[in-house]
């Protein structure tokens, strides 16, 4: 695994360079911090690659905190509920994930690829955090199967995650950066340093070959959908055919429920008022009845 | 067909039952019961011809009575005739009434007879019977209703309504009728145009008959009402009634300006014994007929709001606008006593929460927010009473609450983001982790750092805890020890957290749930939990481990709260709005909206001129011994005080804080009370004035449930009874000699506790220096400070001739005294010497003044001094470097007399200059002002020390509502430790430390400290457990208030709300009052000496008084350190939670 990681140390620096839309100096330029608030998403984090210094407000958050520089299990958990809710928040499209049920270190998830080389391809996957998080290495990302691609390693189906964050930094590297970034790389193909140097070579010279390559791995990865997960884990994802008695069920649901509050009082009180005119920071602004005064 | 052919089939069954009453069998054959009416009628029909012809008397009237009691019976029992027409076919009775109009006949030969009352009762009663119990519908035929109208009117004058007598009959027959029209809306249709014919265009006899019973008591209110109710929801969708409603009866007018007359019958004062009490439950008011008068009627309106026609919707809405809450309310709310304000702003909660109706709720924001009452909204009154002495906080925060609970834009706007909006209280650089949250726990960290480290004390071993408790006790107890490498998280449990964020985040199938019902994280386990956490705990150790508890209670906070939230118009991002759009919020007020109620205070002095003067001072004396009374041992909680101001300009830093440099403020700060009446003008009292209300905060309060519940630290409350029974006059002649004495041992009880804190802290030099340096203040000269009164508006100079007594009694006491103590001390005396012998119950009514109007006049007085400081100190603030400056030391030297004569040669306004020459005027109106509430939140929570008890359980329950709000704006500024603030905008974190360090310094002094806080904390377990077990249900969601409300177990509605008009009652209050002035300077008196004259034997008073000190030191401990696990709880639960999206319109 050690040589593994320094291959790819390497190799993630170049690629990065070569294939992202600015290199270091423009990212150290504009430091993205994950805008949780919109919908649109840089392809993929542009903060990925380490800067020497961190920007302002980072380095202000980081100043304070020095004294309990440590976290404990307690914040640690709480700290991957909130990577995870980040990711919920980011609706990543096609990409499904689901902490396990033993650790909040392990999740499982599931990519779905829709178009391009790989489409149809439903690639089943375990994302795993070190737990010195957020202070570690970058979470790995294990296909259950390996997939047929210049990144992903032949025997043991990990993606090479660390090119693309060959330094974790809290605060501007998350999980679901991860995620996105196990999206991108089958709608990118990426050869340089590969961690599967047969896939790599053929998609630079047989592209042909290569496709057929991948169809097969795409179709095995299908074939083998419905195995029962790798790992035993109650929150472990599994297929199953359709079986409308248990799926249509939940679909519905899936498509009706409506998020309320845990334990909302009953005949609660009127609440969540609000007059105010959107664009106005005028109270009662938006008049619905003439009131004179 | 006549109508006997078709009482023929009833032998083929069925039809005829189809609409019987199971429970009323008809015995008689229907065919029967016609000839039985038949001959009734020709008999009846006979008289009545008789009658028309000239003759007849009382035996006819008797006669015609029987028959037609007779008649109206067969009627009612009538079936319909069956048959499949809808509505079903007359009976036959019915049909021969209709066919004769056998009812209007009747009804006109009454009327022609000339109706005596008795025999309109008899009518009444009749047709009510006959409505109430007919099988068939009656109304729908004319040949009914006519004769019903006809009735009607003619029992009613037009002018002078309805005699009482048959009030009652006629209301329920009223009722009767809308009963049954709402069972058949085309009645009203009906009722409508006959109405029109009948009584001209513009009566609906029904509706106008009842309105004017709309505000009764008792049944026939209520029947009334209901009766009302039903026809406005008939007509909810009919146009022309509507319209009727609004254009041609005064329905809206009379019930809006019927809550006024309402309103004005509410006791003006109420009246309770709890220390706890703040806020009126419904055992509170049940109990008192005239708020339940009131009550009914308010629901009236809201029930009337909620299914009327939008256009009488409307139209009540403007009337209670501008009806009620304009002319009643807002002049209710500003009254000059004490009593009344606290009275007014329960009521307002009560009512506010009473109120369902979105649109009614939202005429009283509106009122609220916008309308404005000599100058100042209601809500900057409002908000300015939070500051104020116990009672009228403990309920001003109470209505705080009650108003946070709706979520309401438009209010947090006014009250909160406004001041955010435009982002100029964090630095610049900074402005974009406002949306951050604290992913990786650092904010809960540092929360949970500050937790007194003599509050971590646990008593029993956690041996036999369950492995979770411990484990989470382990991490809060020391999030620092935890060694650097962590071993994975071995129970899986805790990780059914993260069920809720999949099952809403659309990421993976249902997940199995075995395995969670016994997780203490799993949202649904075992019971409702109380509303607080801690009030579950047993004894320290537990309530370490709670946790878990408090993240709960912030999930759902947070939940309910974003969920709430979900309309609201922009998500306050610091981004939208924009804060380059945002209009800049108010400046911090120039005037003093509570000094608004100083004048009207004293608005008899205005108009009586001087020897009423006398006399209104007299009345603020009596009303403040009064005011003694009540709270008992002020004197004992007045070093106190200084305590807290000694520590209160702590800096931000730690190792800052426990500098005792600070201690100059209290010496310089309430010596220039004697100068409020001009300098107070120009600035906020709420900010930062709360140090010098804690004099009166709440503290003879603790008494009371100290000494129910906890035997170890009980004190007695001693009431002088001996004092109280001397004479009025012997009282008066006491006040010279006693008053003398207090401000002597005042002084010498502040010296002493000065002593202490030196001794133990180990003060910085300029300690020494700052003890010495207030003593120029005082010799300020009235004749200086007279110019700038000038300035002010009248009222202000009206004010300030009213005040001007201290300013004499200051120069007095500059002689004598090195500090500022006495100064409030000399305005009790000299008020108090300008006592008439009799006590005076007051002003013209006696409530116009009360105990707590003089504090309120006294912290005025001192909040107009400390304002001033305030601003110096913003000037300071603003020019340091918040790295390398030393507040504590800078302040020490800016406030420092010496530049004060200065300040009294020049107006307030110019003084700003003086302070800090080296700026410009005006720039401290350009500083990032955070807002009048979180200013006065921030001020009270600094001074936690000093509050009761049940402040602070309030204060705190309302920071954590204002928590919960997921607008990044308002999150940031309070959760989000780790943001640069502009160094003028204080921080919660700041403001926590500082209390932090007041509270070890504290412990560090006193040896038992742990013991004491281990009995707090049982007894607040023990108590919560009492509160908990009186009701779980039907708790209105006030959170923890409601614990404290219902640990009252008997009602109040026997003790409340009584006037106290009484003179010998107001002569008692005096005699009492002064004995505690009395009492207040003796324990001073011996707590001066108790340092200098050791073993001399401390009084028991003097026990008292700092029993009080410590407990409520020490309760303040308990609930600091529960307070910041609530915080902390609400920043990692901030960073895990979902947003809602708003909804589509569909619920509203």
């Amino acid at each position: 695994m050690n040589p593994f990681w320094s291959m790819s140390t390497n190799a993630g620096r170049k690629r990065t360079d070569g294939e992202e839309q600015g290199g270091p100096g423009e990212q150290k330029a504009s430091p993205v911090r994950p805008s949780f608030g919109k919908k649109q998403l840089p392809t993929i984090p542009k903060n990925a690659v380490p800067v020497t210094k961190p920007s302002s407000p980072a380095s202000a958050t980081q100043a304070t905190n020095g004294t309990h520089a440590s976290y404990g299990p307690f914040y640690l958990e709480y700290s991957l509920l909130a990577e995870f809710t980040l990711v919920i928040k980011q609706k990543l499209p096609g990409i499904y994930v689901q902490p396990s049920y033993r650790s909040a270190l392990m999740w499982f998830g599931v990519i779905f690829i829709r178009h391009g080389l790989y489409q149809d391809g439903v690639f089943k996957f375990t994302v795993y955090i070190p737990d010195n998080y957020p202070d570690g290495e970058c979470p790995r990302v294990v296909f259950d199967i390996p997939v047929f691609h210049p990144l992903v390693d032949p025997v043991s189906g990990e993606l090479d995650v660390r090119r693309a964050f060959n330094k974790w930094r809290r605060n501007h590297n998350h999980i679901w950066q991860v995620l996105m970034y196990a999206r991108t790389v089958f709608y990118k193909i990426n050869t340089m340093e590969p961690l599967n140097p047969e896939a790599a070579v053929l998609y630079d010279k047989d592209v042909q070959l290569f496709k057929s390559k991948v169809v097969d791995s795409v179709k095995l990865c299908n074939s083998h959908l419905f195995d029962q997960p790798k790992i035993d884990d109650p929150y472990a994802i599994s297929f199953s055919p359709w079986n409308p008695a248990v799926h249509e069920e939940a679909k519905e649901k899936m498509f009706t429920h409506k998020r309320r509050p845990e334990d909302q009082p009953k005949g609660l009180q009127v609440s969540g008022l609000s007059w105010v005119k959107p664009g106005s920071t005028q109270p009662f602004s938006k008049e619905e009845y003439p009131l004179q005064t | 067909m006549s109508w006997l052919s078709r009482i023929t089939p009833r032998g083929t069954g069925g039809r005829t039952d189809r609409n019987a009453a199971p429970s009323s069998p008809c015995t008689a054959d229907p065919e029967t019961c016609l000839m039985v009416f038949e001959n009734h009628w020709r008999q009846v029909s006979w008289v009545l011809e008789q009658r028309d012809s000239g003759a007849g008397g009382a035996d006819d009237l008797t006669a015609v009575r029987n028959h037609t009691d007779q008649m109206l019976c067969l009627l009612a029992e009538e079936r319909p005739a069956g048959g499949d027409s809808d509505p079903p076919a007359m009976g036959p009775i019915l049909q021969l009434v209709s066919s004769e109009n056998i009812l209007e006949r009747l009804v006109q030969w009454h009327i022609r007879r000339g109706l005596d009352p008795d025999s309109q009762m008899a009518l009444l009663k009749l047709f009510e019977m006959l409505i109430g119990q007919s099988h068939q519908p009656l109304l729908q035929h004319t040949s009914v209703l006519q004769p019903l109208l006809m009735l009607l009117g003619a029992c009613v004058d037009p002018q002078f309504g309805c005699p009482s007598n048959l009030e009652a009959s006629l209301v329920l027959l009223l009722n009767q009728v809308c009963v049954s029209m709402a069972r058949q809306p085309a009645v009203l249709e009906l009722l409508f145009r006959c109405g029109a014919v009948q009584q001209g265009p513009t009566n609906l006899l029904i509706f106008s008959l009842l309105v004017p019973f709309i505000h009764r008591d008792g049944v026939l209110g209520q029947q009334a009402r209901d009766a009302l109710l039903l026809v406005m929801a008939t007509s909810a969708s009919n146009h022309a009634v509507g319209r009727y409603i609004t254009e041609n009866s005064y329905f809206c007018p009379v019930l809006a300006t019927g809550l006024s007359a309402l309103y004005s019958s509410l006791p003006r004062k109420i009246e309770v014994r709890g220390d706890d009490w703040h806020a009126l439950r419904r055992e509170d008011w049940m109990g008192v007929p005239s708020l339940v008068l009131f009550m009914n009627s308010l629901e009236f309106c809201n029930a009337v709001v909620q299914i009327t026609h939008p256009l009488v919707r409307c139209q009540l809405l403007d009337y209670l606008h501008n009806g009620f809450l304009v002319p009643v309310m807002g002049p209710a709310l500003h009254k000059s006593s004490v009593d009344e304000m606290i009275a007014s702003t329960a009521y307002l909660d009560l009512f506010l929460r009473s109120i369902t109706e979105k649109s009614l709720l939202k005429t009283f924001l509106r009122f609220i927010l916008l309308h404005r009452h000599d100058n100042d909204t209601i809500l900057d009154t409002l908000l300015t009473r939070i500051s104020s002495n116990s009672r009228l906080c403990m309920v001003s925060l109470s209505l705080f609450k009650t108003l946070l609970s709706f979520n309401c834009e438009d209010l947090m706007l006014q009250l909160v983001l406004r001041y955010l909006l435009p982002c100029t209280h964090v630095m610049l650089s900074q402005r974009r982790a406002v949306r951050e949250t604290d992913l990786y726990g650092k904010s809960a960290d540092k929360f949970l750092s500050l937790i007194p480290e003599c509050c971590r004390i646990t008593t029993a071993p956690s041996g036999e805890r369950e492995e979770e408790p411990a484990f989470w006790g382990k991490v809060l107890g020391s999030p620092t020890s935890e060694s650097p490498v962590h071993p994975r998280p071995s129970t899986p449990s805790r990780l059914a957290l993260f069920i809720r964020q999949q099952s809403s985040g659309g990421a993976g199938n249902p997940s199995p749930s075995s395995g969670l019902d016994n997780t203490p994280s799993s949202p649904r386990s075992s019971v409702p939990s109380p509303n607080s956490p801690m009030h579950q705990q047993p004894d320290a150790s537990d309530a370490e481990s709670g946790y878990l508890e408090y993240l709960r209670d912030a999930r759902r906070g947070i939940e309910l709260c974003s969920w709430a939230c979900r309309n609201w118009s922009a998500p306050y991002d610091g981004e939208n709005p924009s804060p380059n759009a945002a209009p800049s919020p108010p400046p911090p007020p120039t005037s003093n909206p509570s000094l608004s109620m100083v004048p009207e205070h004293f608005s008899m002095q205005q108009r009586g001129g001087l020897t009423d003067a006398a006399q209104q001072r007299a009345a603020v004396v009596a009303a403040a011994r009064a005011e003694w009374s009540s709270s008992e041992r002020n004197s004992g909680e007045w070093d106190v005080t200084i305590t807290k101001n000694c520590i209160s300009l702590t800096p931000r830093s730690k190792k800052r804080s426990l500098l005792p440099s600070s201690i100059p403020m209290q010496p310089s700060s309430l010596p220039s009370s004697t100068t409020v009446p001009l300098l107070g003008t120009e600035e906020p009292t709420g900010s930062h004035t709360a140090p010098h209300r804690a004099l009166y905060n709440g503290t003879g309060q603790v008494d009371e449930r100290v000494d129910s519940s906890d035997g170890g630290m009980e004190v007695k409350k001693v009431k002088r009874d001996a004092d109280v029974t001397d004479g009025d006059s012997s009282m008066n002649g006491r006040v010279g000699t006693g008053s003398i004495e207090s401000s002597l041992t005042l002084q010498g009880g502040y010296r002493d506790f000065h002593t202490a804190s030196t001794t133990v802290k180990k003060p910085a030099p300029s300690q020494v220096q700052s003890n010495m340096l207030p003593q120029p203040q005082p010799q300020r000269s009235p004749p200086i400070l007279q110019p700038s009164s000038q300035e002010c508006n009248p009222s202000e100079g009206q004010r300030s001739t009213s005040t001007s007594a201290p300013s004499t009694a200051d120069t007095t006491l500059t002689t004598c005294s090195t500090h500022g103590l006495e100064s409030v001390e000399s305005l009790i005396e000299e008020l108090l010497e300008q006592t008439p012998s009799e006590p005076q119950p007051g002003d013209s009514n006696g409530q116009g003044i009360s105990i707590e109007a003089f504090h309120q006049e006294l912290r005025e007085l001192e909040e107009q001094v400390k304002a001033r400081k305030v601003h110096t100190r913003s000037f300071d603030e603003f020019s340091q470097d918040p790295l390398t400056a030393s507040p504590g030391a800078n302040r020490a030297d800016e406030e420092c007399p010496p530049l004060e004569p200065e300040q009294g040669g020049a107006g307030e306004s110019k003084t700003d200059g003086m302070f800090s020459p080296a700026r410009p005027l005006g720039q401290p109106l350009a500083q990032p002002y955070i807002g009048p509430f979180m200013t006065v939140l921030f001020s009270k929570l600094e001074s936690m020390m000093q509050n009761s008890l049940y402040v602070n359980i309030l204060l705190t329950g309302i920071v954590f509502q204002l928590a919960c709000y997921p607008q990044p704006l308002l999150r940031s500024f309070l959760l989000n430790t780790n943001m640069v603030f502009q160094p003028s905008v204080k921080s919660l974190i700041q403001v926590l430390g500082t209390v932090k360090n007041r509270i070890e310094a504290f412990a560090a002094v006193h040896e038992d400290f742990p013991s004491m806080l281990r009995k707090a904390r049982r007894f607040l377990a023990a108590r919560g457990k009492l509160d908990w077990a009186d009701s779980p249900t039907a708790v209105p969601p006030l959170r923890r208030s409601d614990s404290l409300v219902k640990s009252r177990k008997p009602s109040l509605g026997d003790l409340i709300l009584r006037h106290t008009n009484s003179p010998t009652r107001a002569r008692h209050a005096a005699q009492a009052a002064l004995a505690h002035v009395r009492d207040g300077g003796q324990s001073l008196h011996s707590a001066l000496f108790r340092g200098v004259v050791a073993g001399t034997g401390a009084s028991g008073l003097e026990k008292q008084a700092e029993a009080l000190r410590v407990k409520n030191t020490v309760y303040c401990a308990v609930i600091f350190s529960e307070f910041l696990k609530e915080l902390a709880a609400l920043a990692q639960e901030h960073a895990v939670a979902m947003p809602f999206p708003p909804s589509q319109g569909t619920e509203e």
